[in-house]
């Protein structure tokens, strides 16, 4: 017992074992996630004149702005810039410039200027309540001459106004303002190498506008000239324009007519509108009309038009003439079946274009329709091609080129001259539910061991012999396996290949557009499949494993199924139309592996769509009101219970233990070697109320069974607006909120209180149920009722707050746990120990010699998370909703996975990986020595034998 | 026509009927070989000595052996303080010395009480049997006492189940009778 007691001690003086750094990208993976890049907010730029090296910038449909490493697709910096902006406003706006060390972005009402490389914030300004329509980089040769960082003209939109405003490019100063207050719609902002031009949209009559072009000066703000382009009956909002060019030599408007019949292009400060007939051939009607066009200032003024059809897709390139601003097509690139996208890029004055077909990747000059590079390449997908950058560089006469194709789902793929280099599963941002693979074949053994259990002994031996003659089969190639598998083991770098201990299981990943994504934690949580399991965006329920298949559930009662390692699904539509607020799933654990009985719809109002009548057992639930409701499991209509919480309370958060929650030892062994008994109950629900108007919030303990409140705490001064998160394991609850000072005696700042439940107060004492078996929440008469718990508390100062906790699982809970806390503001995972947070840690003294055995030290306020604590350790996690745990075979080992915002998956040791041999064992090593031993003996041996018998002869 | 004297005899046959001569001192050195035993000298002084001790009397060999078997009986007791300041001293952590001790401490004691009729074969006879029995009974408690040192050191550094966390094992969890299932999201 003792030396339990000291190794238990050691566990609880050791730190939880930090990461280190070899095992960085080993045991955990990252996706640090953007979102689906918006395609006119993604490009290549050089963020330095000094270097050559260019890095990918992009905008995401989340707002996050981001620069990625084009080589291998690493993020570089980025920053959500829709967490100062107000929600409204679309698609966010980014501009860069070659040679620029700010790319500016805006969002809504805000606009911000971040380091081209370094991702620091330069400038940001907020508009309250009006949008940024557009902003442009102001591409001046002359005007800002002293500063590397360009001055940023912005459209400003109001609610009866719009308002082109000059911003200083390092301060964010404003050095001009135009006001236009005509009424007209802002459009867009443009530039040519000596005018501003401001694009607004008159209204006219029946629906239609006029197109507005003023230039104002550049330097001033004063208005120059206006025109008036006469575009009625063509134009009916700003969808309908198509382009209007952004710094190149010779800005245009382009829009076509409603019948697609033919194109029309005005340079920006002529009058002159050129209508050019669309020469369309494939005798499909054209869905999609797109404009390329360089944005550079010494660029040629050329352009492309990309038309694509329902089924294939052509481009055709104009050429315009600077002096008389007329425009005449050029070339054509031909029809071709499937996708296809353009991009635009430029080496000095020349402009190239590259087009990603299904087959082929091609690069042409936009002065002549001669191929310059072809590569063949299979980037075909059913996920299609949306649109693509490029960035192109030449070497003497040939060409190589760097495509990224964003695709509709927001996965981004880097081709590099026809090598699909990398990948980004951007979609996977949206994740909303995730689940560990169950393997199949698991469970076949698992049936076979249980018929044994329950044959007779004779029975059961003989069931055995014959599995294993019929296991006998796989011998020969297991045999054939067996010298490969002894030279990897030994030559491999990792000494045990812990694969078969369950610690590399796949996980599926459920988006919130309806894409399922299997990813291989093994293999730095690779995509392994990834299908568009529902075409519109789904709400999801419930996600279940079984055995070689993964379960989702939907909230109108439907489901889908999906195999595991394909990724084929499957949807089964509901049997009535109900409209479905959670699942209950019926999961009882059964020594170290968790067995489903059935699944049940929750309704909003908390009611079981069907009774249960197949499950012995209640239910407890949450209604959208704020209650926390009991049911009994042949009625559905009425609660057997309610808890209603006091005083304006409303419920915001219920839990109860995990499903998988072992507990390995039902006593806390203390120093003197009494047994404090812990208060341990499957049936625990830890309810979290709050009063908003009071500040007021309250955690009760419940009795899921009889509905009986066993412990409640309340807490004033709370913040309901911050998050207050709660967890509770085994005897023992968590939770976190921010709690003002209202007393002397009271902090102010965000808590952590811990709780552990005891049987009672006194050592080696059982309470009123003693030594009982059995214990019931109902049909208790005085003595053999549930009892209350005894309660010790402690709370903590943190410096940030916690969004979600979690408990990691072990297969039998010997080892430690580990609070995971997510921490918003450090964008980490924290994972406290157990030890650490024991209430019973002495206040104001400092432990006695039989305290400090138990582990315990002096208690501190002030909870400083240590740097070894954080399983995130210098990656930044962000947006993480909801993080999982789950034991795998080894004790030691916890799986973690993190989703919501990015995908962080790592495996915990919070006693340290104790049951695995560790990197510096060598088996090579260990072999060498043992063979060097052997023949060590076997030469020795006769010499040795040798000496001893002269030994005896020969004595003198 | 005389008869022949008889041949000598063979050179062996005059070795074996001579005295060996007396070995060298370079061969004196030259160690017996494994499992040879040359007891010419030394069995001779105990054959002597043990006439000697047939001569004197019975009663006073009594006397002697009792004495002697006394003296077997009180040798634990000798140990006994050395032991206890040994065990005190050793500390009560869990290490290979102090386990090492305890248990050759323990080792003592048993095979003594093993070993209690053999000890005292010696001394056995058909007189002194009956006076043997308290002689055996102190010698007994002596090891008796040097065991309960070993449990009072076993005890002291915690490896006795004394405790109720020593039991807590084989204590199992409370069942519920009925039980709750949850759906929070």
């Amino acid at each position: 017992m003792r030396l339990q007691a000291a190794l238990l001690a050691a566990a609880c003086i050791l730190p939880a074992a930090a990461i280190f750094s070899d095992e960085v990208n080993h045991i955990d993976f990252h996706h640090a996630l953007l979102g689906a890049p918006s395609p006119d907010s993604t490009f290549f730029l050089k963020p330095s004149s000094a270097s050559n090296a260019s890095l990918l910038y992009t905008l995401s449909d989340k707002s996050i702005l981001g620069a990625v490493n084009p080589r291998d697709g690493a993020l570089v910096w980025r920053h959500n810039i829709s967490q100062s902006a107000s929600p409204a406003g679309g698609a966010g706006l980014l501009r860069g410039l070659d040679g620029n060390n700010a790319v500016v972005g805006a969002a809504g009402d805000y606009i911000s200027s971040w380091g081209a490389q370094d991702g620091k914030l330069i400038w940001d300004q907020q508009f309250d309540g009006n949008t940024v329509a557009d902003i442009e980089l102001l591409e001046l040769e002359d005007a800002t001459a002293t500063s590397d960082t360009r001055d940023t003209l912005a459209l400003i939109s109001g609610k009866s106004f719009g308002s082109v405003r000059r911003f200083d490019g390092d301060s964010g100063a404003v050095k001009w303002e135009y006001i236009d207050e005509s009424g007209d719609i802002p459009f867009q902002v443009s530039s040519s190498p000596t005018e501003v031009f401001y694009i607004s949209l008159q209204s006219g009559i029946l629906k239609s506008s006029k197109i507005k072009v003023t230039a104002l000066d550049p330097i001033t703000g004063r208005q120059t000239s206006q025109q008036v382009l006469n575009t009625e009956g063509d134009i009916t909002g700003p969808e309908s324009v198509l382009f209007v060019g952004a710094n190149t030599a010779s800005p245009l408007i382009v829009w076509t007519d409603k019948a697609h019949k033919s194109i029309k292009i005005n340079v920006i400060g002529s009058k002159k509108i050129s209508s050019l007939a669309i020469d369309n051939t494939s005798g499909e009607e054209i869905r999609q009309i797109t404009v390329h066009a360089p944005h550079k200032l010494n660029s040629r003024p050329h352009f492309l038009v990309h038309y694509k059809t329902g089924s294939g897709a052509w481009a055709e390139v104009y050429h315009v003439d600077l002096k008389s601003a007329a425009v005449t097509k050029a070339y054509q690139l031909p029809y071709l079946q499937g996708q296809s996208v353009i991009a635009t890029s430029s080496i000095d004055a020349n402009v190239y274009f590259t087009r990603v077909t299904d087959s082929e990747v091609v690069v042409v000059s936009s002065a002549s329709h001669g191929i310059i590079g072809r590569w063949n390449v299979d980037a075909s997908s059913a996920d299609y091609a949306q649109a693509a950058v490029a960035e192109v560089v030449a070497k003497g006469k040939s060409v190589a080129v760097r495509a990224v194709v964003l695709r509709d789902s927001g996965d981004w793929q880097l081709i590099r001259n026809g090598q699909i280099e990398w990948t980004r599963p951007e979609a996977l941002i949206e994740a909303v539910a995730a689940i560990w693979v169950e393997a199949e074949e698991k469970e076949d053994l698992a049936h076979e061991l249980e018929v044994e259990g329950h044959d007779s002994i004779h029975g059961a031996y003989i069931h055995r012999v014959k599995r294993h003659v019929r296991d006998l089969q796989h011998l020969p190639d297991w045999l054939k396996e067996l010298p490969q598998r002894i030279v990897s083991s030994v030559l491999s770098d990792e000494v045990t290949n812990l694969d078969s201990f369950g610690v590399a299981k796949p996980v599926v990943v459920a988006t919130r557009s309806g894409r399922v994504y299997s990813l291989d934690t093994g293999r730095q949580g690779s995509v392994m499949w990834s299908v568009q399991a529902s075409e519109q965006a789904w709400d999801v329920k419930d996600i279940t494993a079984r055995p070689g298949q993964v379960i989702i559930d939907l909230s109108d009662g439907s489901y889908v199924s999906i195999n595991a390692s394909t990724g084929e699904s499957f949807t089964q539509p509901p049997l009535e139309a109900t409209n479905v607020q959670s699942i209950a799933n019926f999961v009882v654990s059964d020594g170290s592996s968790l067995v489903r009985l059935g699944a049940v719809g929750i309704r909003e109002d908390g009611s079981p769509v069907t009774p249960f009548n197949d499950i012995t057992g209640f239910l407890v639930t949450t209604s959208a009101n704020g209650r926390v409701l009991g049911w009994i499991e042949s009625d559905n209509k009425t609660p057997v219970w309610e808890f209603v919480p006091p005083s304006g309370q409303r419920v915001i958060k219920a839990t109860a233990r995990p499903a998988h929650d072992p507990v390995a030892s039902i006593g806390k062994v203390l120093g003197n070697r009494s047994v404090l008994y812990k208060y341990l109950s499957t049936n625990l629900v830890l309810v979290t109320a709050v009063n908003e108007k009071d500040h007021v919030a309250g955690f009760y303990l419940l009795d899921g069974v009889s509905g009986k409140v066993l412990h409640s705490a309340t807490q004033a001064g709370v913040d309901p607006t911050q998050p207050i998160s709660s967890v509770m394991s085994e005897n023992w609850f968590a939770y976190s909120f921010f709690g003002d000072a209202i007393g002397d005696s009271s902090a102010k700042g965000y808590q952590l209180v811990i709780s552990e439940l005891y049987e009672s107060s006194i050592a080696n004492d059982r309470g009123p149920l003693d030594a009982a078996g059995n214990y019931s929440s109902l049909h208790g008469s005085g003595t053999d009722s549930l009892p209350l718990p005894h309660v010790v508390s402690q709370s903590f100062m943190i410096a940030e707050p916690i969004s979600h906790m979690i408990v990691t699982q072990t297969r039998q809970g010997i080892t430690t746990r580990q609070l995971l806390c997510t921490l918003p503001s450090s964008n980490s995972i924290v994972g406290i120990p157990r030890p650490v947070l024991d209430p019973r840690r002495p206040v104001d003294r400092d432990p006695t010699s039989a305290e400090a055995e138990e582990g315990l030290f002096r208690y501190a306020p002030f909870l400083d998370f240590d740097g070894k604590w954080y399983l995130t350790h210098a990656r930044d996690v962000a947006g993480i909703k909801d993080v999982l745990s789950r034991p795998t075979l080894l004790e030691s080992t916890s799986l973690v996975l993190a989703y919501g915002g990015d995908i962080f998956g790592t495996r915990a040791t919070p006693s340290q990986a104790f049951d695995v041999l560790g990197k510096s064992f060598s088996k090579l090593q260990l072999v060498l020595t043992v063979v060097a031993l052997t023949g060590g003996v076997i030469f020795l041996a006769p010499v040795a034998r040798k000496k001893q018998v002269n030994l005896l002869w020969k004595a003198t | 026509m005389s008869a022949l004297p008889p041949p000598p005899p063979p050179q062996w046959v005059v070795a074996l009927n001579s005295p060996m001569p007396r070995p060298s001192k370079a061969a004196n050195s030259i160690p017996d070989p494994p499992g040879f035993t040359s007891s010419n000298t030394r069995g001779g002084k105990q054959r002597q000595q043990q006439d000697k001790q047939q001569a004197t009397r019975p009663e006073e060999t009594d006397t002697l052996k009792l004495k002697k078997a006394w003296e077997i009986a009180m040798a634990p007791s000798k140990q006994l303080p050395m032991q206890a300041i040994m065990m005190y001293m050793s500390g009560n952590t869990l290490q290979i010395f102090s386990i090492m001790m305890v248990l050759m401490l323990f080792k003592g004691p048993i095979q003594g009480l093993i070993n209690t009729n053999a000890a005292f074969a010696k001394y056995e006879t058909p007189t002194t049997k009956a006076r043997l029995v308290g002689v055996k009974a102190v010698y007994v408690l002596m090891q008796l006492l040097l065991f309960a040192l070993g449990v009072w050191k076993v005890n002291g550094m915690g490896l006795l189940p004394t405790t109720r966390s020593d039991w807590l094992a084989w204590e199992s969890e409370r069942q519920p009778l009925e039980r709750a299932f949850f759906a929070f999201k």
